[in-house]
């Protein structure tokens, strides 16, 4: 019989040593991946084991400068089904299908889907709902959920603007402010094994939805909603294409009031207005935008004597017009070879600047604007921010297209002296009047006042450049005078409100191309005159018969402008002596 | 010699009841075969109840396995262990003729052909040629001792072992290399010569790279081995090792694994010790590695104890099988290796494994009855024989 040799047993000491070593080896490499790149494995593996169910964040709420509710968020349900969980697919469908008010094979084809969870509808309204929850239909999900909504519908649509169905602002202030109407969708993050069932009796992660930040605007309803109503008796009784209002306050920019009818149904954004004829995607896509722009923003136009306010401003600031200067008007100014013609063709005669602007007459200003000189001209037309978008706290501002400055000769600058052959916006025109009137201070036009917080905590106070000094006050207060006249004695006096100051000026700007007869009436107006709280400017985009901004425009702002300063706690202040002295 | 004669005569009786008996090894062992149904419990009530609709359907046929083989491991602890030598032949023509018709007539598992049916039974042959090769060994380099000083006697000695691993080989590259470490293992232990192993060693290592690179999906392997995150064959080793990382210091407590739940495929199989570090943590997963330990140094020990040569080589072997297991299943889990289908003893899953490890258990154990107080004399007489 043979011994285990020492040799041998030694052997076996040195193999089990190595495999002892080999051991410490993998012991090692078990620190390495579970205690020093644990958590990394960790969170690959919670990433793999997680399904995360989104809780939707309520988007926060757009006020008006009242308080009152421009968009809100109104419950509504999505209806969801559990593949696995269904017991009777066929009841589920007829039910579902039948609710729903949706195909039959639409809905039996996603109940039928082998999926961990299809979704069937969104935007269920709350009956409906309520109604399916309470049937307790096994696999059917009925999840809470919110749906923008704007109690007005069409008022102010052209500023508020509407969100998409994934809660993200598309138009309006919804874009604008989305980082903080949006807030930050929530989670329930539930454990599920290798097929994605979701494991029973263990922890959920819930991450809690941060709601939105609300948006208080400087948009005044009840200001908003009576413009509305008087550019919609406009509207029809002008057939005209679209009328404008907007309300601002010049001293600080906050707009009051945006109207531009015909509005739209913020609840129904995607609806057409009746009798559009739209064949293709493409067609309906761009009526769509056509419906939803906003005239005083994204478009452009010539804005005609109102802009004679302008040209008077830089003349005097330019030091070659005082307001008793003399002109005489025989119905043209030959400019170069050209033969301009005044709106009044037999000619105002002799007259001072004071009653050049009170009649709005374009050979005083072609006379004008030749003093100050094409240089004059464009330094004053950038300092009143002509040249800039005005940063308005809405998308899509569209920028102002006048000549190379190289280009312009005495005929160019003739025309645009009384507001043609250049377009600016609506608003640039509000921004630039605006600073005129109110002291030489260039605003930036805004709704936006406060983010607050869900207990309606300010959160941050918006806040908005503003350019002092591109009109000296001297010019400023001449101004307010000149425009004074224009409205107590002159071709605004269809503006005159009994007891208050109101300055303004009108204009009908003929569209391009010409001798089409269509026109832009408008007029701009502003009280109290001494201290401008208001400024209010209407267009009247091709109105029938009648177009004389003076005639159509001037007292719409007059009506409103009796309405509304009351309103505002503007006194009156002189009164019924004048009254009865009439 | 007469007093040899008159010792063989006495112990020619096949069981012995012997005068020691290792209480220790017995423990750790049975220590380690209720863990095991402990954790392919925990690993494989999730997808018995997902594919059976019974939670404890894996448990309950391990533990008929555990329970079969613990009795198998009793009764063959009570053999003389010398009267195997006798059998070793048959059992290695046997084993070669299972090997054979499981290349004929086996059932495909996962891309190879492993199992066998007999009578109901399915079993795997390859598992049980482990233990084959262990006596084969055993016995040979005890009885032929002197020819292992002469290198083609050697290369005739091992001629059919050799054999046996390749054929093996073709359909199971991971049971040939424990084979082969087996085969190594007792041949470094009883040659005098440790030229000629060098050579046999770097020879079958050759043929095992060339296995590995030339075969079809192993190839693939290599790949995900050393791009587990992107090799598109990476993902079992990634989700072992998501099962790992998420374990740290406590794990996440008996039971609560979530890799089980189809992260990662049969768990309860090779894949058990993943599972173990995330349920108990490197606190669990040191403690398994610390019981096989002991349970190795426990035969070292019981090797140096055993009455003779062949006894001492029979240990040796299953030192080794035992010891390559436990290394490459935690070098597959950890990444530390290529992917390759190895068993954790006692812990994994399977029948044919289990049982037989126990037999293997039992012959330890049996191999300990026959310790004799005063080693250290019988050590210091055994010197002069050998050298």
């Amino acid at each position: 019989m043979k011994n285990f040799s020492i040799s041998s047993r030694n052997r076996v000491f040195l193999m089990v040593l190595v495999v002892t070593l080999c051991t410490v080896g993998l012991t090692g490499r078990l620190a390495y991946l579970m205690i020093f790149h644990s958590q990394y494995y960790i969170d690959l593996a919670t990433a793999l084991h997680e399904r995360e169910r989104s809780i939707k964040a309520p988007r926060g709420i757009i006020y008006d400068v009242n308080g009152e509710v421009l968009a809100g968020n109104r419950p509504v349900s999505t209806v969801s089904v559990i593949y696995n969980q269904v017991t009777d697919p066929e009841t589920v469908i007829d039910t579902l299908s039948d609710m729903l008010d949706m195909d039959r094979n639409e809905v039996a084809e996603k109940v039928n889907k082998r999926s961990v969870r299809e979704k069937i509808k969104s935007n269920v309204d709350k009956e409906t709902a309520d109604a399916l929850r309470d049937l307790e239909l096994d696999g059917v999900m009925v999840d809470e959920d919110y749906k923008r909504y704007y109690p007005y519908e069409s008022l102010a649509s052209k500023v508020i603007g509407f969100t998409g169905a994934d809660n993200q602002g598309i138009v309006g202030l919804e874009v604008s402010y989305d980082e903080y109407l949006m807030g930050e969708n929530g989670s329930i993050n539930t454990l599920t094994d290798a097929r994605g069932l979701e494991l029973e009796n263990l922890p959920e992660r819930r991450v809690e939805p941060k709601s939105g930040y609300n948006l208080v605007t400087t948009i005044d309803m009840n200001i908003q909603s009576y413009a509305e109503q008087l550019a919609e008796k406009v509207l029809i009784e002008k057939n005209a294409k679209r009328v404008c209002i907007l309300v601002m306050n010049p001293q600080n920019g906050e707009i009051l009031a945006l109207v531009d009818v015909p509005e739209y149904n913020l609840n129904d954004p995607y609806k057409l207005p009746e009798g559009t004829v739209a064949y293709t995607e493409e067609e309906k896509q761009d009526a769509l935008n056509r419906m939803w722009r906003c005239f005083c923003i994204n478009d452009t136009y010539e804005p005609g004597s109102t802009f004679k306010t302008v040209t008077a401003t830089m003349a005097f600031e330019a030091g070659v017009l005082s307001v008793e200067d003399t002109f005489n008007c025989p119905g043209f100014k030959i400019v170069e070879d050209r033969k301009i013609r005044c709106s009044k063709v037999t000619g105002h005669g002799h007259q001072t600047f004071r009653q050049g602007i009170m009649n709005s007459c374009n050979p005083v200003f072609m006379e004008v604007g030749a003093r100050v000189g094409v240089e004059g001209f464009y330094y004053y037309y950038d300092r009143l921010g002509l040249n800039d978008k005005t940063g308005i706290d809405l998308p899509g501002e569209a920028a102002s297209i006048i000549h190379k400055k190289e280009n312009v000769g005495p005929v160019e600058l003739a025309t645009m002296s009384f507001g043609q052959s250049f377009q600016i916006t609506p608003l640039e025109l509000a921004r630039a009047v605006s600073a005129i009137v109110n002291g030489g201070t260039l605003v930036t036009p805004h709704f936006g006042k406060y983010i607050t917080d869900e207990n309606d905590n300010i959160v941050k106070v918006l806040e908005y450049p503003t350019v002092e000094g591109a009109v000296s006050e001297e010019t400023s207060a001449t101004m307010r005078d000149l425009l004074l006249s224009v409205v107590s004695e002159g071709t605004g006096k269809n503006a005159k409100v009994e007891g208050y100051a109101i300055g303004g000026k009108t204009a009908t700007s003929e569209k391009l191309p010409r001798r089409n007869n269509k026109y832009i009436s408008s007029f701009l107006g502003f009280a109290p005159a001494d201290d401008p709280q208001v400024l209010a400017l209407i267009l009247i985009d091709e109105p029938e018969g009648v177009y004389y901004g003076g005639t159509i425009a001037a007292p719409v702002v007059g009506k409103l402008f009796s309405d509304i300063l009351p309103y505002l706690g503007i006194e009156a202040d002189y009164y019924p002596e004048e009254t009865e002295t009439n | 010699m007469s007093s040899n004669q008159t010792r063989k005569r006495k112990k020619t009786s096949f069981f012995i009841r012997g005068t020691y008996f290792d209480y220790t090894a017995l423990f750790l062992i049975l220590f380690l075969v209720c863990f095991g149904l402990l954790m392919v419990y925990s690993t494989s009530s999730y997808i018995g109840n997902r594919n059976y609709g019974d939670s404890a359907y894996f448990f309950k046929r391990q533990l008929i396995f555990a329970v079969l083989g613990i009795v198998c491991m009793l009764v063959v602890s009570r053999i003389r262990y010398q009267k195997l030598k006798n059998f070793s032949l048959i059992f290695m023509i046997a084993e070669t003729l299972l090997l054979l018709l499981v290349l004929i007539i086996g059932s495909a598992s996962n891309g190879s052909t492993r199992w066998i049916e007999i009578a109901g039974i399915r079993f795997q042959p390859s598992e049980i040629a482990k233990m084959a090769l262990v006596i084969y060994m055993a016995h040979i380099c005890t009885a032929k001792s002197k020819e292992m000083r002469n290198f083609l006697d050697t290369v005739k000695m091992f001629l059919f072992p050799a054999g046996m691993i390749v054929l093996i080989a073709i359909e199971n590259l991971s049971t040939a290399i424990i084979c082969f470490v087996i085969v190594v293992a007792i041949w470094f232990v009883a040659t005098p010569n440790l030229k000629y192993l060098l050579i046999f060693g770097a020879v079958g290592v050759a043929l095992a790279v060339a296995g590995i690179f030339l075969v079809g999906y192993r190839g693939d392997r290599i790949e995900a081995w050393l791009h587990p995150e992107t090799s598109e064959n990476g993902y079992q080793t990634m989700q072992s090792l998501y099962a790992i990382g998420s374990g740290g210091l406590f794990g996440r407590g008996l039971g609560q694994s979530i890799q089980k739940m189809g992260f990662i495929p049969e768990a309860h199989n090779d894949m058990v010790f993943s599972v173990i570090c995330e349920e108990l943590g490197i606190v669990g997963a040191v403690g398994v590695i610390i019981v096989f330990l002991m349970l190795l140094w426990r035969f070292k020990f019981i090797s140096e104890g055993a009455p003779d040569r062949f006894g001492g080589l029979l240990v040796t072997g299953i030192i080794a099988h035992i010891a390559i297991q436990v290394i490459i299943n935690i070098s597959v889990v950890t990444n530390v290796m290529p992917n390759t289908g190895v068993t954790l003893p006692f812990v994994s899953y399977g029948g044919t494994s289990l049982v037989f490890l126990l037999i293997e258990m039992g012959l330890v154990l049996s191999v300990s009855r026959q310790i004799r107080p005063h080693r250290e004399r019988d050590r210091n007489a055994s010197v002069p024989e050998e050298r």
